[in-house]
């Protein structure tokens, strides 16, 4: 060849080289994906001709993209084609996709190979040759750090020959699409700060299922955390939790729901059937927003946000003396103090048996409210009270008073119970015994709460951690300083009546009020977990209350004992059997009409909706924070809400009455507590029209303040 | 009476453990209209900042991590510089927070951070290392960037998106909204923030797992 020759093949070579670099392909490879541009034409490319266009992806290992809802973070992948003149493109074809975790968030993507179809209609028909597609495709790939991608595509279609080459892989990935949910039911309504869903008439294979929910819609839902689903019959119902900083309120949300072992899922539309609450309640809104900042508190409670550490400390001490009057501790700690007198002489064991006791008091305190606020820290919804939302918790408590009241009245006595050796020990160790009281001394009084506690508690979760813990190590102070100041002023003890048979006399009496406790636990229990739950406690403590006989009374020998003893733990076991299922499980569902009915009293369930609405509508609301277990609210209820006068002036002012029942835990009610800065029940809120928050009254109620806070509102026409 | 404290003995330590066992999980997230989460850290110049320091003034919290392409995007057209300059210009305290885990591939250390932050020409008072992710986690920051807003009084009064084009071509940014702007406008002038939640868009925070 010639030197010149050369030379111009050389250039042609390049230039066509150069051409086919910068041409577009049907792929593009990175580091992480191989992407191609694919297509399915099985009868030519023609008006009315199948025709499928679509994007693989095969994702390098651990590597993947997303979904049209990425979830808390990504892309979805985007599609932008270039098409002959008058041809249609239809959307992307979204497989259902596999939940991606990520530490405490959740993404939906594809990872190994993936197929983005598009339905495509051509028009006209080329007589021959081949016709042009061009793709622009961008997408996000992350592993543990994202590179957003994208290429040029292009492929020549034949118009008279089949594209069937990729005919496999688009149909697995027709498969993979969830299909459409004719003859579903499907509707969602906002509760506080759940959503709660209800999908009847899905497939019957589905029903008892666990069921996987991925929505469309970014911005609405929490994407991490397992929603609470069960199913009545075949509606299945699902909470999920909404997203704290939601930016969406759609009145109709597209979602798809995916089986074990069914891949591809369904996919369905949710109807929301209530309104969505405003999304950033702010201060310049009209309506006065459940969340805002000014909370105007009743004169006999001081105002919280001018609460300080020593008021919340002052506060502390008093509740926590005035618990020692409640019926769960004044047993326990009078015939305590009258043990002094058969002591009076002693007075430096008394003095330590009283520090004793105090440091058990204060370390049950603080050790309690440590195991609270940790929960908190955790990102728990709980508040004071929160042991007693707990149905074991309930009946371990009414164990633990029965068997306190059966050895008062002397069913048995507990040395007989434990070997010689023990008996020895705790006369040896009376400062340990005397901490232990304290201790037990706790555990008895968690049942009731006293007034000002409310405030103070509400006060001290919100403070620095070792403000709170001393707000509740002062709560301890408060509820051991009698004790503490008989064993400290002998002279106190010698006031004291002298010892004599009436002190048995006593003894027995003292058994009475621990049993009501127990009948009060009892009726507890019941409103959690029902009339078999009920039954079963009972049983449980009459099983435990042979057994203490049998193993603990003065009067029967060894033989006695042993035999007893043991028909008594055959017993106590068969009954425990029977009963533990019903004290943890939930209850079964109850059947929700569609429109709740106001109970007899007139009160309606709480919920956020509600309050908002009433609000709207200019109408007064008055919200009755409650729970079976709250022996304040409970007195409240009995007295002052049941008064005649007051009920005539609450239908005069046209009140919306809402009770919001906390006795099982319930986290939009904690939620909706921790708002008001309260952490425990009971709490009397009062919105009325025109005013910037709520007004909370005071915990022990009375009818002047109902009138006096009622009397800014307009009586209605 | 002396057997109530064996009966301590006994149902005391059962009390607690069943006390242990009550949780059930439910996240809790800061949300717009609420009280924004407390929170002190140290900085990347090895000083405690806290939210209360700056109580009284408008306060802008950002998630940064320099590895993100999205937040290179803001950074490398310079927008976030000018929205910060924008923002301290007017009183407004800016903090940029980096959430990342000390074990992932994107971490910095603090003089690193420093440096980073000195060569973008960053205009933010303080940059906040948050390795073990409790800012993050209080304010349910999901991305980066994620923007949020505080009020004088204490309010979260924006959270989301830096601006609405969700993508990570630097080219979008002049045609698209900055969210951040337009509610520091509002909120500094007293007018309720309109659009006070968006979506917001980028990589996931790298927070460190079992925390």
């Amino acid at each position: 060849m010639t030197r010149i020759s050369k030379f111009f093949l050389i250039l042609w070579a390049a230039a066509v080289g150069g051409a086919a670099a910068a041409a577009p392909s049907a792929v593009v490879s990175t580091p992480q994906v191989r992407a191609e541009l694919v297509a399915h034409a099985p009868e030519g490319v023609a008006a009315g001709k199948p025709l499928w266009l679509g994007l693989k992806i095969d994702h390098q290992p651990h590597w993947h993209t997303y979904w049209k809802n990425p979830g808390d973070s990504g892309l979805p992948t985007t599609l932008e084609w270039t098409l002959p003149a008058g041809w249609q493109v239809g959307s992307i074809q979204w497989p259902t996709p596999q939940r991606l975790p990520i530490g405490p968030l959740m993404n939906y993507g594809y990872e190994g190979t993936l197929l983005l179809p598009v339905a495509v209609t051509a028009v006209g028909a080329a007589a021959d040759g081949s016709v042009q597609v061009r793709l622009r495709a961008e997408w996000l790939v992350c592993k543990d750090v994202c590179i957003p991608e994208g290429g040029d595509f292009s492929i020549e279609l034949p118009v008279q020959a089949a594209t069937a080459g990729h005919a496999g892989l688009f149909a697995t990935a027709r498969a993979a699409q969830p299909q459409s949910a004719a003859g579903t039911q499907a509707s969602a309504a906002v509760e506080g700060n759940q959503l709660v869903l209800k999908v009847a008439g899905l497939p019957p294979a589905w029903q008892g299922q666990r069921l996987q929910f991925f929505p469309e819609l970014p911005g609405v839902v929490q994407n991490a955390g397992e929603p609470t689903t069960s199913w009545s019959g075949n509606e299945w119902t699902a909470r999920v939790a909404l997203d704290a900083q939601r930016s969406e309120s759609p009145a109709l949300l597209p979602a798809v729901l995916v089986t074990a072992g069914q891949n591809a899922g369904l996919q369905i539309e949710l109807k929301l059937t209530t309104a969505w609450p405003p999304a950033a309640p702010s201060a310049a809104a009209p309506l006065p927003a459940l969340g805002d900042a000014q909370v105007t508190v009743a004169d006999a409670s001081p105002p919280v946000g001018a609460l300080t550490l020593g008021g919340a400390l002052l506060l502390a001490l008093l509740g926590g003396a005035l618990l020692n009057l409640m019926p769960c501790v004044f047993p326990v700690l009078s015939l305590k103090v009258l043990a002094f007198a058969q002591h009076a002489d002693d007075r430096r064991g008394l003095w330590l048996g009283g520090l004793a006791y105090t440091a058990g008091v204060v370390m049950s305190f603080v050790a309690l409210a440590a195991l609270l606020l940790a929960l908190r820290a955790g990102g728990e919804q709980l508040g004071w009270g929160f042991q007693l939302q707990s149905p074991p918790v309930v009946a371990l408590l009414a164990v633990l008073f029965t068997l306190i009241g059966l050895n008062l009245v002397g069913v048995f006595e507990v040395g007989h119970l434990l070997p010689g050796r023990w008996a020895a020990a705790r006369a040896r160790h009376p400062a340990a015994d005397a901490w232990l009281t304290g201790v037990l001394a706790v555990a008895v009084a968690s049942p009731c709460t006293a007034p000002f506690m409310g405030a103070s508690l509400g006060l001290a979760v919100a403070l620095p951690t070792w403000q709170a813990l001393l707000v509740f190590a002062t709560l301890g102070l408060g509820m051991a300083l009698p004790y503490l100041l008989v064993s400290g002023w002998p002279a106190l003890a010698r006031a004291l009546p002298r010892p004599g048979v009436w002190m048995l006399h006593f003894k027995t009496v003292m058994a009475f009020p621990m049993f009501a406790t127990v009948v009060w636990l009892v009726w507890v229990l019941g409103q959690q977990q029902g009339i078999d739950a009920v039954a079963g406690l009972l049983a449980l403590l009459l099983a435990l209350a042979f057994l203490a006989w049998a193993l603990g009374s003065r009067s029967l020998g060894l033989r006695g004992r042993r035999g007893f003893g043991a028909l008594a733990l055959g017993v106590l076991v068969a009954c425990l059997a029977w009963a533990l299922p019903s004290l943890r499980d939930a209850p079964a569902a109850i059947a929700q009409a569609g429109a709740v009915e106001p109970d007899k009293d007139g009160w309606l369930p709480w919920s956020a909706q509600r309050v908002e609405q009433a609000q709207a509508q200019g109408r007064t609301v008055f919200v009755d924070f409650t729970a079976a277990w709250c022996v304040t609210c409970q007195l409240n209820k009995k007295t002052t809400l049941a008064q005649a006068e007051v009920k005539a002036l609450l239908a005069a002012k046209n009140v919306l009455l809402l009770r919001a029942d906390w006795t099982r835990r319930d986290p939009a009610i904690t939620a909706e507590l921790s708002r008001l800065k309260r952490t425990g029940v009971p709490v009397y809120a009062l919105y009325t029209p025109g005013a910037a928050g709520p007004k909370l009254l005071n915990e022990i109620l009375s009818v002047a303040e109902i009138r006096s806070a009622l009397s800014a509102v307009a009586d209605s026409t | 009476m002396m057997s109530r404290r064996s009966l301590a003995v006994l149902i005391g330590p059962v009390l607690g453990a069943v006390l242990g066992t009550l949780a059930t999980v439910s996240a809790w997230a800061a949300s717009v209209g609420q009280a924004a989460p407390p929170f002190t850290v140290t900085d990347t110049s090895g000083k405690q900042v806290s939210l209360a320091d700056f109580k009284g003034k408008h306060v802008v919290l950002e998630w940064v991590n320099p590895g993100c392409p999205f937040v290179v995007k803001h950074y490398s057209s310079s927008n976030m510089q000018a929205t910060q300059k924008d923002a301290t210009a007017k009183g407004v305290v800016w903090l940029a927070v980096n959430s990342t885990a000390t074990e992932h591939r994107d971490f910095l250390a603090p003089a690193a951070m420093t440096q980073w932050m000195q060569g973008q020409k960053a205009a933010a008072n303080a940059t906040l290392m948050d390795t073990d992710g409790k800012v993050g986690r209080a304010y349910g920051a999901r991305t980066t960037p994620h923007m949020y807003i505080i009020n004088p009084a204490g309010t979260l009064v924006y959270a989301g998106g830096i601006d609405d084009k969700p993508t990570a071509n630097a080219a979008d940014i002049p045609g698209a909204t900055n969210h951040v702007k337009v509610a520091l406008q509002e909120t500094l002038a007293g007018k309720a923030v309109t659009t006070a939640s968006t979506k917001p868009y980028g990589c996931s925070v790298k927070y460190a797992s079992g925390a």
